[in-house]
């Protein structure tokens, strides 16, 4: 038994739920004292972009709302340098501290959670 | 081994509840331990118990009776709302919860595995 989870951020944050749904989670495991690494990666990465503006998909921009998870204690962001870059992305380009790193990186984190819950 | 299940799609679209079915049949027959089963986003419609398959496997009727044998089975109730899944549509042994029995399952469990896209 262990509070320890990894949350991975795998798509886009518009055109399906699931990002969304990622953070809803995040926020509600957070307040039970959940350890909690979210990781970013493939389209992913697009959910850490400043200044989203889904209005016209009928949706709230995404990115607003992870700067706030550190109120919750979430303070551990990780996000896929390779993705990044095959985006033309960088980190000042988001809107949290992430901490760049490798696919075998992200490999060791999430051996370290034990526990995944893939978005 | 502790084992939690989350399902992320709803019936007959997508393999992933039908999978999570023989994932926990499976893993029961080896002796593990499922601790809960999670039905988030479109997995809770995998609950609606007007589900008539014309000769084929009936899906909401597999979990009920996972739930009938001790499986504790659960519904996102806000993922419910958003979809009409009002608690008379649901199969008996389905119940409505909130994110924080996620977190219990989390919790009890040494392994989550999700069934999804």
């Amino acid at each position: 038994m262990s509070n320890k989870v990894a949350v991975l951020m795998r798509k886009a944050p518009y055109g399906s739920v699931y990002t969304a749904e990622g953070f809803r989670t995040i926020m509600g495991i957070a307040v039970f004292e959940m350890d909690i690494s979210v990781v970013f990666l493939d389209d992913g990465v697009y959910a850490l972009l400043k200044n989203q503006q889904p209005g016209k998909l009928d949706m709230k921009p995404l990115g607003d709302g992870f700067p706030m998870l550190e109120e919750f204690g979430v303070r551990k962001f990780y996000v896929h340098g390779e993705s990044l870059s095959e985006r033309g992305l960088g980190v000042d380009d988001l809107v949290v501290p992430a901490e760049v790193v490798s696919g075998e990186r992200i490999a060791e984190i999430l051996a370290e959670s034990g526990k995944v819950l893939p978005f | 081994m502790k084992m939690a299940i989350m399902i992320l799609e709803g019936p007959y679209q997508h393999q992933a509840v039908d999978s999570a079915y023989h994932f926990v049949k499976a893993a029961q027959a080896r002796g593990h331990e499922i601790v809960g089963l999670f039905l988030y986003t479109d997995g809770v419609n995998n609950a609606n118990k007007f589900i008539q398959p014309p000769g084929e496997r009936n899906i909401s009727q597999r979990l009920d009776d996972l739930g009938a044998e001790g499986l504790p089975i659960v519904a996102c109730t806000a993922c419910s709302k958003f979809r009409g899944m009002r608690p008379e549509i649901k199969v008996e042994n389905v119940r409505l919860s909130g994110l924080g029995q996620l977190a219990n399952f989390l919790q009890e469990a040494d392994r989550m595995i999700t069934f999804g896209d």
